[in-house]
């Protein structure tokens, strides 16, 4: 074993430095610009190529095959009229209302739950957390099982196993219940995820700041409000903007559960923008949705994080 | 203040660390040659999943054609690209919009299988009209085959005067049914009127079992009822329908597929249909009569394979006409040509790819095909042989009483989705049928 001596610590007032001098001395310590370059390459090529270039389409009436004529603003005037995609528009936002607050409200419960001191703790956390990795399209195909409108099936069946046979529905097969069957078939598989960020947030909440609201005689609610949940506030920002995304977005369970049916009952922006595209051949005027989709999505994601960025605060 | 250079295991050499005392992950030639390992099994995954498709044909030298089909022609293509010597073959198989959102995908990139799924007519996103007029489909008008196509198919397979598909011959829908069930019922021969397909159905659902299965949950299926009708209440009084719904002479709301909705829905009303339609699924149809939980289904013959599979017993399956009128000899059937294939226009191997079309056909490959369909071949030899379970379609075809499926004529891809999605609304209560009907107009003049 060697044996350092440390050396004498001199504190030596630092000479004045100029400004432009710190400046270049920050800018040497900073990693050279082009090691992004290899990254900014695969995002142009993957990523912002074929994103502006889709964008051209918009304006065009290509079919996705063969040619295609600028057509100026068609697509977006026929968006403005189209019944089936306002009626997409509304099943979307209440799919991601619904999603918004049943899924954070279910998370932000689990997560005080399992955050507890009780023994099972991590085993929980794994069992809420399991659906939020399985694969979405397999979620929707295991809940057309349990979806089944036999009387003897699925929920069907452990409904009337317990006496409430009479709650027995077609659950995606009725048009007035399809789009909730669907929601919470969402919220089942992501309540795990939305509770794992909370949980994150309650692991940075001080337990000082609570033993020191304990002492004063909050109660376990006053705690909860005054304490814990303005320090669960950039928990809360990340689960609203990623629940606001995905709801706006949502395709894959939809489609694999319902296709969009019964009818047009389930039919949300993203399956109307496939069945354009792909189904009825106007890939032209999927392309306009899909732009008026996404710069709706970056306008409510900017405006949530500005105001749920104002009321974070840190411990 | 003393340290040691290193807490960890003496025994190994310490990792490279930061100067701020972190790890640093540093890549060694130990580490580079594991990345590569990985990196090339990575590599080889995608050959892994390959294992849904599969390669078939003759020796060495011969060149490799790529096929993408949908599933209901896996059996026909297998066995007869077996057969075939002069080419080596790639297929893969995939559910009818899985297949349409790939190729049109690959066709519009430029990479399009040299051979590939088209259906006949017009009507969906892979309609024969559809890719032709797009120039994607080679034209296979100098092949021998197409000169025995008859007049009343011509549409199917022809645009501008072109053949660009190969289809071995048509199928029929009408009702698939357990003869079993109708005998435990008391019925002793099947329906030939709409009021004895009523008495039948009553005699079925007295008898405890479901009259009619129905799994409109899978889309393609919500539209066989209103197409088995409609030959009756609309074609049989004007066979000139579709020419004069694409002149705007008359429209869906004007013609006796008002008639169809409302027989369609009558069904529902009597309950017929086995509880919940729009959330039973296409495989539930076909176990409910193939074990004999139901009486019959209304399908297009392609499918009596798949019941008979099924079944507990196959011959206790056969199928009938649906009558769509109160007069036998008002009775009208839809047949339609069978899903084809057609050639890439931009193929590499346009030439091996056409002959293997011509290879197809050949009379006694329209026979194998045909057969391992349930069709019926486009011509016939003294080798053809027609599924017994198809006997009481052919007098209708024969004395042209048959009508191709509707969606063939329709002018954009759009029509056909509109129907599944209003036959849905209307087993669901959620629209009348003269909404359904405005909104099928509305669609049908969109023209393209």
């Amino acid at each position: 074993m060697t044996l350092i001596e440390d050396e004498p610590i001199t504190l030596a007032t630092p000479a004045p430095v100029a400004a432009g001098g710190r400046r270049r001395r920050l800018r040497s310590r900073m990693p050279p610009w082009w090691f992004v370059a290899p990254a900014l390459v695969v995002y142009g090529l993957v990523v912002l190529y074929p994103s502006i270039s889709g964008m051209v389409y918009a304006f065009t009436d290509w079919s996705g095959l063969g040619g295609k004529s600028f057509n100026g603003l068609a697509n977006f005037r026929q968006l403005a009229h189209d019944d089936a995609a306002r009626g997409s528009v509304r099943n979307t936002v209440l799919l991601t209302v619904t999603i918004l607050f049943v899924q954070n409200g279910v998370g932000l419960l689990l997560a005080l739950g399992v955050h507890a001191l009780i023994k099972s703790r991590a085993l929980l956390r794994v069992i809420f957390f399991a659906p939020a990795v399985v694969s979405p399209v397999m979620v929707a195909f295991l809940w057309k099982y349990i979806y089944d409108p036999a009387p003897d099936a699925g929920l069907n069946g452990i409904l009337g196993a317990v006496g409430l046979g009479s709650w027995r529905q077609d659950w995606l097969g009725d048009p007035s219940i399809a789009l909730w069957s669907v929601a919470f078939m969402v919220i089942w598989q992501y309540a795990g995820y939305s509770m794992v960020i909370f949980l994150a947030g309650l692991e940075g909440v001080p337990p000082e700041l609570q033993e020191a609201a304990k002492i004063d005689g909050a109660g376990t609610f006053r705690r909860f409000r005054y304490v814990t949940w303005p320090l669960l506030a950039p928990a809360l920002t990340v689960n609203l903007m990623l629940s606001t995304i995905g709801g706006l977005k949502i395709f894959d369970q939809v489609y694999a559960a319902t296709n969009g049916g019964p009818g047009y009952a389930t039919e949300t922006l993203s399956t109307i923008i496939f069945k354009q595209a792909f189904v009825y051949g106007k890939l032209g005027y999927s392309t306009a949705i899909a732009l008026v989709l996404a710069l709706f999505v970056a306008a409510v994601s900017l405006v949530q994080l500005y105001y749920l960025r104002r009321r974070e605060v840190t411990a | 203040m003393a340290r040691t250079p290193s807490a960890t295991d003496p025994s190994r050499p310490s990792e490279p660390t930061r100067p701020d005392g972190t790890d640093q992950l540093l890549l060694g030639r130990r580490g580079f040659l594991r990345a590569a390992g990985g990196l090339a099994a990575l590599a080889a995954f995608p050959s892994a999943l390959s294992a849904c498709s599969s390669s078939s044909g003759g020796g060495g030298g011969t060149p490799t054609l790529r096929l993408i089909g949908v599933a209901d022609e896996q059996k026909p293509v297998d066995l007869l690209t077996k057969a075939y010597k002069k080419a080596k073959f790639t297929t893969s198989y995939a559910p009818t919009d899985q297949v349409t959102t790939s190729l049109r995908v690959q066709l519009g990139a430029g990479n399009a299988p040299d051979i590939h799924v088209v259906y006949p007519g017009n009507g969906n996103a892979m309609a024969m009209v559809q890719v032709a007029e797009a120039g994607l489909l080679a034209d296979l008008s100098d092949q021998e085959w197409t000169s025995r196509i008859p007049d009343g198919f011509k549409p199917a397979f022809q645009l501008k005067g072109k053949t660009y598909i190969y289809s071995a011959g048509s199928s029929v829908i009408g009702a698939i049914y357990n003869k079993k069930v109708f005998a435990d019922a008391g019925v002793q021969q099947p329906p030939a009127t709409w009021s004895e397909l009523l008495d039948v159905c009553e005699k079925i659902k007295k008898a405890g079992k479901v009259p009619i299965a129905l799994g409109a949950q899978t889309p393609w299926v919500t539209q066989l009822i209103t197409y088995a009708l409609v030959p009756s209440t609309v074609y049989a009084k004007d066979p000139t329908f579709d020419d004069q719904l694409a002149a705007g002479k008359t429209s869906f709301a004007k013609s006796g597929w008002r008639d169809a909705f409302t027989m369609y829905l009558e069904l529902q009303k009597r309950g017929y249909f086995n509880d919940n339609p729009n959330g039973t699924t296409y495989e539930q149809q076909t176990s409910m009569v193939a074990t004999g939980q139901a009486g019959m289904a209304i399908q297009v013959s392609a499918v009596l394979p798949a019941f008979r599979d099924a079944a507990t017993n196959a011959a206790d399956l056969s199928m009938f006409v649906f009558p769509g009128s109160d007069t036998a000899a008002d009775v009208w059937i839809p047949a339609g040509i069978v899903v084809g294939l057609g050639v890439s226009a931009h193929s590499k191997n346009l030439d091996a790819a056409k002959e293997f079309i011509a290879y197809l056909g050949q009379q006694e490959n329209i026979n194998a095909w045909a057969k391992a369909v349930a069709a019926v071949p486009l011509k016939q030899d003294a080798n053809s042989v027609i599924d017994p379970a198809l006997d009481p379609f052919l007098p209708l075809m024969k004395a042209n009483k048959a009508v191709p499926f509707m969606d063939q004529r329709w002018p954009n891809a759009e029509v056909q989705p509109t129907h599944f999605a209003v036959v849905q609304e209307l087993l669901g209560g959620k629209t009348t049928v003269d909404q359904a009907l405005a909104k099928l107009d509305e669609v049908y003049r969109k023209k393209s």
